[in-house]
């Protein structure tokens, strides 16, 4: 039974390694077809993880359950870094069902990335959204990067709705509107933790994803102009000039 | 031109987001990974004000900021914490800088306090102004001929008889003339006065 589980099962495996010899391993196992994460029943539910101790003011879940399903999905990880600081030197390695993901990094940047998975697989009606992108989870990567997923993951969304029949939000508008529900969460959220643990660490790391949220309606307000570039042979195919790359290492934002 | 901002943190997808409010809120926005990078960006440029976190690695926020008050003191500083740190930012607003966001930053907030800093900024330096206009304008400009125009007075009431008319109209001619000269100072002082106020009416309440 749990051999089948564990085969239409995708495994992350993120292991934290500290400079004081230190070790700390999670694993995680996601529902193949669903992404929803398997085994959360079984994770701690401290006072903190109650829906009703800290609720995000746009949490759609009734009085009737009990705990916050992201709360609960973060619990074991936050108690694990509870006394910990954000930028704590760490090498992280992440061991998807691809490949393996080595970086020498700060916590709070080897949090967010595994924050993200618990986060978005937890059955909050709100993260779900995200759910999607957990499939081609991208551990480390830069804001581009995470725009580009993100972008990606929506229009290919839209582009089944159109298949099927649906008007399709190729303003991304729906998007926009996503990560504003998604920041009031990530801002909900790090009020909980802020209050469960000691130091920055898990703070951080949900400040980190709250960022992602709010750069993503700038990237599209400016026309994805920070991704152009990278598309100007199919754009010079179609007889359109792509505009300049933006100076390195420099997003640009041309507000709308 | 625009003012110009420092972000200063050691997570990039904050710093870029933070980068693209305040450009799109029409300021020009420069970027650092840390303190030592900050100190750097502000020997090459001016900047007006500067973000800067508080837990960063190599040189700290705090740290980074006595830098900044000591080597660039005409640079406000406003301080980034993740978390809820209430004690030290107070000791950041003790050594000089002049408001702290907890993360994540609500974006629409951080353009409202760095718009007002850059405000009072200004009108601030006016007054500064207006007080060292004043001090020099005071004993050169208004106590010197005060102090002459006394001294003609007491020696045209010393003056008695016609024949020594003509030099009690001298002697209150260069009162006159000097009274002249101090109206034409104090006015020049008033119409700084006034101009100063209309730069910040709200904060002249």
């Amino acid at each position: 039974m749990t051999e089948t589980k564990q085969a239409r099962a995708i495994r992350y495996v993120y292991k934290f390694k500290f400079d004081n010899g230190a070790e700390k391993v999670f694993d995680i196992l996601l529902n193949e077809e669903t992404l929803e994460l398997l085994g959360s029943d079984s994770e701690p539910k401290p006072a903190w993880t109650k829906l009703k101790y800290s609720q995000c003011e746009n949490c759609p879940l009734p009085d009737s359950v009990e705990h916050c399903p992201v709360a609960v999905n973060l619990s074991k990880l936050v108690d694990s870094f509870f006394a910990s600081a954000s930028y704590e030197a760490a090498l992280v390695t992440v061991e998807s069902p691809q490949r393996t993901y080595v970086k020498k990094t700060t916590l709070q940047k080897g949090l967010s990335a595994i924050i993200g998975i618990y986060m978005s697989t937890s059955n909050c009606p709100i993260m779900d959204k995200l759910r999607p992108m957990t499939r081609f989870h991208l551990p480390f990567a830069n804001s581009i990067e995470t725009f580009f997923r993100s972008i990606s993951s929506y229009l290919t969304a839209q582009f089944l709705l159109m298949t099927k029949g649906k008007e399709p939000d190729w303003e991304m508008k729906g998007l926009r509107e996503i990560y504003k529900s998604v920041n009031i969460v990530n801002k909900g959220m790090s009020q909980r933790l802020l209050n469960a643990t000691k130091t920055d660490a898990n703070v951080n790391a949900v400040v980190i994803l709250h960022s992602f949220g709010d750069g993503i309606s700038y990237v599209i307000d400016s026309g994805l102009v920070d991704l152009e570039p990278m598309f100007s042979v199919l754009l010079k195919d179609a007889g359109v000039a792509a505009a300049e790359p933006p100076e390195k290492g420099q997003a640009s934002s041309k507000p709308t | 031109m625009n003012e110009r901002i420092l972000i200063v943190d050691d997570e990039e997808s904050l710093r870029m987001s933070l980068k693209f409010k305040l450009k799109s809120a029409g300021f020009d926005v420069d970027v650092a990974v840390d303190g030592e990078e900050a100190l750097n960006r502000l020997k090459s440029k001016q900047v007006d004000v500067v973000l800067l976190d508080i837990n960063m690695p190599r040189m700290s926020g705090i740290e980074a900021l006595t830098r900044i008050r000591q080597d660039f003191p005409q640079t406000e500083a406003i301080m980034l914490t993740g978390f809820a740190d209430f004690s030290t930012a107070i000791e950041c607003l003790k050594m000089g800088a002049r408001d702290y966001l907890v993360k994540p930053v609500d974006t629409t907030e951080l353009v409202t306090r760095v718009r007002s800093l850059i405000r009072s900024r200004v009108s601030e330096r006016a007054l500064q102004e207006v007080q060292e206009r004043l001090s020099s304008v005071l004993p050169n400009d208004l106590m010197g001929p005060l102090t002459k125009i006394q001294d003609l007075l007491d020696q045209a009431s010393k003056l008695e008889g016609d024949a020594e008319s003509k030099e009690r109209k001298k002697l209150l001619g260069t009162a006159r003339e000097l009274i002249a000269k101090m109206e034409k100072n104090l006015q020049g002082l008033l119409d700084v006065s006034k101009q100063t106020a209309q730069l910040e009416p709200r904060e002249r309440r």
